[in-house]
């Protein structure tokens, strides 16, 4: 099983751009491109060209190609010429991608690329490893990502190492030492580095693998890594901040990013969260009269440095060193932190009002929605909490934490939380709303109260990305439409393009099945989802594919609860005992350990001829990250419209957000994210030219213009009129029928000179202007 | 396909979508449809095979027909088990035609079990005979891959290193319910070098994929009924004999043919040995084959003593296997446009309308794609050359 620890991964690579051993040289737009393969996809070809554009223009670009035509090799091969040929136009890479599995592939693609180059990487579990090493601590089983955080932190911080001088009983932690001393001066030998890799070359030289990737990054040509280091404004800044201002970041599989935009800059806030906050400002009123006692002059400075405010900071944005973080907004750094909690006592006392007043808030039995000025409004009439005070908030808890000396910073997530909220709040009076709610929706009973603080504008936490870097390239398989991501990210790209696949033999087939063999309309549709004869209908679909199709069939449903539902009463019907017949059932859920048994056993069944059906929900972990390729996938059956939870208070605000601020209606954006999350599950199918597989939308309301037109170029390209609203016999039928025409044998020498190209065929005339009609400019 | 002339009426045909048959050419040649790439295909199959291979003549091989509920499914008229089993006459006796000194079994696969239908044996009387038998059978559950394979290695195993070992299943289901992991199986037979071939009637399965590909056999899945003759037909053809199995000298009788002359009043019907475990007709007759080893009296060749164990064959079975060994050599293909001459074919004097035209090598004369396939599948032998031969 992945580890949990993935979060953390995060790769970076190195490389000589020299002593490339390539096969392909390729001439595009008047650059020497290096491809490591004998042949070429011509979208692939098509892509680079547009790619090339848009970092000669120095602008963002949004490109969608279908997934398995090779888009990590193309962004890669151009990006590294493109370096090799403006070493001062571009001065680095920064490629991430969503999840472990697919920075693994990216990894792997730079390997079979670069036969000498670096990669440096780590993985916090390196801490694990190197703390077993040092004894007294052996005993600690740090599971936790943040026990991990704490534990490395109490033993190199500045102080920490300041009382080892003094007093060498004081536990230091010698990778880091030994880093500190000599690890700058001495260069990383080139090459690529994967978290191994590194975490082996840190043992080597008694160097700490954390704090020297960290460096490293400055100096990498390539780095790969997880969305959240550059999105997520609290890992952003200890991370990326310092990356080049010539750096061109990719952001693969981005279909979901104004998702993780949103995402990073939410904060929700609970009964539970509050209580340990509580515990949390206790231990620092403990300490600070303690510190009191022992050393005053230790708070007097720190007074005295807060009145000459932010300055640092300050001078470091002007000079544009850093990336800029938007929970940092920029009138904090201009002036001096306000005198109500410049001292620690009165901060505590501070923060103490402004959780008790939290605590009034979440004691309410009703839903309450405010927006950000109301409940300022709100909370100076209560408790007198000010605006200015509560928007340094984060940055005075950030400045007493050092001051205190405290080690275990672990233990304090619940109160740095509640300060980033405050925070949040004060700065933004646009773009974010609050909503209280008292107990979840489907349990009325049980009172669980949350306040959700919710970004609804995903271009807040990507806004530093764009200003600060020269070309921020989106792309992914589904993208499509493409003109709502410059809308939602709120900027101007160059190019926006959309390529196809070019394909030897048509080898996906999109169907829409709209009726049962008894002509009932198929739909997932609220007023009608429990109708028998639809639920029945779904059943018999499925019955009926498991005949056909060999291996196998992945189902995917709106959501858990109506998976739930049409399972029992397919059970009830005797319809699910009809299917077993034919193939084993495996239903993902909400427990990922589940899961990942049910995927595996899967994938054991679909290898040894038995064939299996997995069930599961689109938006879930399969839709997302798992590849069914070939015998895995011969068919997708998506279940009904995977429209959003509409009645959820948090999308509601965030509708009439967008319609507001970006005249996007309620109805488009919704059909717009129900047909990326489609269009991401049938994609799961087909991972290349050589895959193949039946895509199938059992629902009526796709045959409608409105739908169909979202889905991306790829698909649509292949559904015709003819396979529009078909009933279940038909289905059937062209299913057969093109199942049996795919299982014919099919080799390279079929593709070559249609979908594959070699150097000459790719030169020759026609073959450019076939190429030119590859992509469509949005 | 929708030229083929035996077609089934419009109405017991699929559904589908005539539209699409002349959409292909439409965006060029981005498209080149299935059609395309399958005759491609069937051209390759006339080259491949051509130039000096060993070839395995004695064939032992073992065809397994799934008979499991999939069978039933309609998609071939009237259902599947009915079209499979009489294109599987047909197939063995073109088998027995075009290799008469080699062996066929039949092992039928329902309800988690395979069952032997017959032994091996070189006689085709037989295995017709449970062949139209077997359609009335019922096809009931799951088809077993792994019990088949077994039962059909189990025999196997014990043939002589120089015969070749095949398998042939014809698979319709998409599922197998195996007792064990086949894929140990799997390397059994690829130790024993018995070489396993699938044709499938629905749809491309893994672990036949796996199957063949390890043992070095072909897979291929169906189109329509015509297109699974012409899977089936490929496996007529003896497979090149693998590199490593053993030469040796291999003993054979051929016994002339005796008929007492009925002048001659000695002459008393007898029975013929083959006739000894067969129950039915009983034949009691004059002449036969004897052995010449142990003058035991056979009706029919080519047989195995049941006496001796010798193999009796005769002459012409031998020569019949000889035209695979030497086989006519591959026409030369050119495009229609760069031909010049008259523009008919040689063979069937038919205008040349196709695409590409075929010329052979030694007469330079020319033939259609259909005649060009009738000739190297069938002839063995260039209708222009013999003509030449003739008259020089």
């Amino acid at each position: 099983m992945i580890p949990k620890l993935c979060y953390f991964l995060k790769l970076l690579v190195f490389i000589i751009l020299n002593n490339l051993i390539l096969k392909l040289k390729l001439n595009i737009d008047g650059l020497l491109v290096y491809f490591p393969y004998d042949y070429i996809y011509p979208e692939q070809y098509s892509y680079m060209l547009e790619l090339k554009r848009t970092l000669d223009a120095k602008g963002h670009g949004v490109l969608e190609m279908p997934s398995g035509t090779g888009k990590t090799i193309s962004l890669l091969s151009l990006i590294v010429a493109y370096q090799k040929a403006y070493p001062l136009e571009v001065t680095k890479l920064v490629y991430c991608s969503r999840t472990v599995p697919e920075i693994e592939k990216v990894f792997n693609i730079i390997y079979i690329f670069i036969t000498h180059c670096i990669i440096n990487s780590y993985f916090k579990i390196a801490f694990q490893i190197h703390f077993s090493s040092v004894k007294y601590l052996s005993f600690l089983a740090l599971r936790f990502g943040k026990e991990v955080d704490g534990k490395c932190h109490s033993l190199t911080a500045s102080y920490i190492r300041a009382q080892h001088h003094s007093n060498p009983s004081q536990p230091v932690c010698q990778f880091y030492e030994e880093f500190d001393a000599v690890g700058r001066q001495v260069p990383i030998p080139p090459g690529i580095y994967n978290l191994d890799d590194l975490k082996d070359f840190g043992r080597r030289k008694g160097w700490c693998p954390y704090f020297l990737a960290r460096y490293a990054i400055l100096h990498a040509n390539i780095v790969v890594y997880s969305y959240h280091y550059l999105l997520d404004p609290k890992i952003a800044d200890l991370v990326s901040k310092e990356l080049a201002k010539k750096s061109v970041v990719v952001f693969d599989e981005a279909h979901n990013i104004d998702n993780v935009c949103i995402d990073s800059m939410s904060v929700n806030i609970t009964r539970r969260t509050l209580d340990r906050c509580q515990t949390n400002v206790e231990t620092l009123q403990n300490t600070i009269s303690r510190i009191k006692e022992t050393d005053a002059a230790k708070l007097r400075e720190e007074y005295s440095r807060l009145v000459e405010g932010l300055k640092e900071a300050n001078v470091a944005r002007e000079t544009d060193m850093y990336l800029s973080n938007p929970v940092l907004p920029d009138e904090i750094l201009q002036e001096a932190v306000p005198g109500s909690i410049r001292t620690a006592e009165h901060f505590v006392g501070f923060m103490k009002r402004f959780l008790e007043y939290l605590k009034a808030r979440l004691r309410i039995h009703h839903v309450v929605q405010e927006s950000a000025p109301q409940f300022l409004k709100d909370i100076y009439e209560k408790v007198c909490i000010d605006r200015k005070p509560l928007r340094f908030c984060a940055e005075r808890l950030r400045s007493l934490l050092r001051t205190l000396e405290i080690a275990d910073i672990a233990d304090f997530s619940a109160i740095t939380l509640i300060s980033h909220f405050a925070t949040l709040v004060s700065t933004y009076s646009k773009g974010f709303t609050i909503i209280i709610e008292p107990f979840e929706d489907r349990t009325p009973t049980i009172a669980n109260p949350v306040l959700h603080f919710s970004c609804m504008d995903p271009s807040i936490a990507i806004k530093p990305v764009f200003g600060r870097f020269q070309s921020v390239i989106i792309t992914s398989g589904t993208l499509s439409p493409l003109d709502i991501y410059p809308r939602i990210l709120d900027f101007r790209p160059v190019t926006v393009a959309s390529f196809t696949m070019t394909l030897a033999r048509t080898c996906l087939c999109p169907l829409i099945v709209g009726r049962g063999n008894d002509q009932v309309a198929m739909t997932s549709k609220f007023e009608t989802r429990e109708d028998f004869a639809v639920i029945r209908n779904y059943g018999n679909l499925l019955l009926e594919m498991s005949a056909i199709v060999p291996d196998g069939i992945v189902a995917f449903f709106t959501s858990y609860i109506y998976m739930e539902n049409i399972v029992a009463s397919w059970y009830e019907q005797g319809i699910l005992e009809n299917i077993q017949r034919n193939k084993l059932i495996f239903i993902e859920t909400q427990d990922a350990a589940e899961t990942s048994m049910a995927l595996e056993k899967y994938q054991e069944a679909c290898e040894n001829g038995r064939g299996a059906i997995l069930l599961s929900v689109a938006r879930g972990k399969v839709s997302e990250g798992i590849d069914f390729v070939h015998h895995y996938g011969r068919a997708v059956i998506m279940f009904g419209v995977p429209y959003v939870y509409t009645q959820s208070r948090i999308l509601k605000a965030r509708l009439e957000y967008l319609r507001d601020q970006f005249q996007i209606r309620e109805n488009d954006f919704l059909t717009f994210d129900a047909m990326r999350h489609a269009a991401q599950c049938v994609g799961r199918a087909i991972r290349g030219k050589t895959d193949y597989g039946l895509m199938i939308f059992a629902d009526k309301r796709y045959a409608r213009a409105d739908k169909r037109g979202k889905l991306p170029r790829w698909i649509q390209e292949h559904l015709t009129d003819g396979s529009l609203n078909l009933t279940i016999d038909e289905t059937v039928q062209l299913g057969k029928h093109f199942l049996r025409q795919m299982a014919q044998p099919f080799r390279q020498e079929d593709q070559l000179g249609l979908s594959l190209l070699t150097l000459e065929q790719l030169q020759s005339e026609d073959m450019l202007q076939k190429i030119a009609q590859i992509a469509q400019q949005a | 396909m929708d030229e083929e002339p035996e077609r089934a009426k419009r109405w017991e045909g699929g559904y589908e979508r005539t539209w699409e048959v002349l959409k292909e050419d439409e965006s060029g040649s981005l498209k080149a449809s299935v059609e395309d790439i399958l005759f491609q295909a069937k051209r390759k199959r006339v080259s491949e095979g051509h130039g000096q291979v060993r070839l395995g003549m004695m064939r032992h091989l073992f065809v397994i027909i799934d008979s499991s509920r999939s069978m039933e499914d309609q998609d071939l008229r009237p259902n599947r088990l009915t079209s499979t089993l009489k294109l599987m006459e047909f197939f063995v006796e073109e088998y027995f035609d075009q290799n008469p000194i080699s062996q066929i079994g039949i092992i039928t696969t329902k309800n988690k079990r395979a069952e032997k239908l017959t032994d091996l044996a070189g006689n085709p009387k037989k295995h017709l005979a449970a062949l139209k038998k077997a359609v009335d059978s019922t096809c009931v559950g799951e088809p077993s891959l792994y019990n088949s394979l077994n039962v059909a290695m189990q025999t196997l195993k014990h043939m002589p290193a120089h015969t070749s070992k095949e398998i042939l299943v014809i698979f319709s289901s998409l599922t197998t319910c195996d007792p064990a992991n086949i894929y140990e199986l799997i390397k059994t037979l690829n130790a024993l070098k018995i070489r396993v071939s699938v044709i499938g009637l629905s749809a491309e399965v893994r672990v036949c994929t796996i199957l063949t590909r390890e043992t070095g056999g072909s897979y291929n899945v169906i189109l329509d009924e015509s297109h699974f003759k012409e899977l089936l037909m490929l496996h007529v053809k003896p497979p090149p004999a693998s590199s490593s199995s053993e030469c040796s000298l291999i003993r054979m009788g051929f016994p002339q043919h005796v008929i007492a002359s009925m002048s001659d009043q000695d002459a008393k019907p007898s029975f013929s040995m083959s006739h000894l475990d067969s129950t039915g007709e009983p034949g009691l007759t004059l002449g036969g084959y004897y052995c010449p080893q142990c003058r035991a009296k056979y009706t029919e060749l080519p047989v195995e003593c049941k006496v001796c164990g010798l193999t009796l064959v005769s002459a012409p079975h031998l020569a019949r296997s000889f035209h695979h060994l030497f086989p006519l050599e591959a026409f030369q293909e050119t495009p229609l446009e760069e031909y010049e001459g008259e523009r008919f074919c040689e063979a069937c004097q038919g205008e040349l309308k196709d695409k590409s035209v075929f010329t052979c090598l030694a007469c330079k004369k020319v033939f259609c794609v259909e005649c060009d396939l009738f000739i190297h599948d069938t002839l063995h032998c260039c209708p222009g050359c013999m003509q030449t031969d003739r008259t020089s």
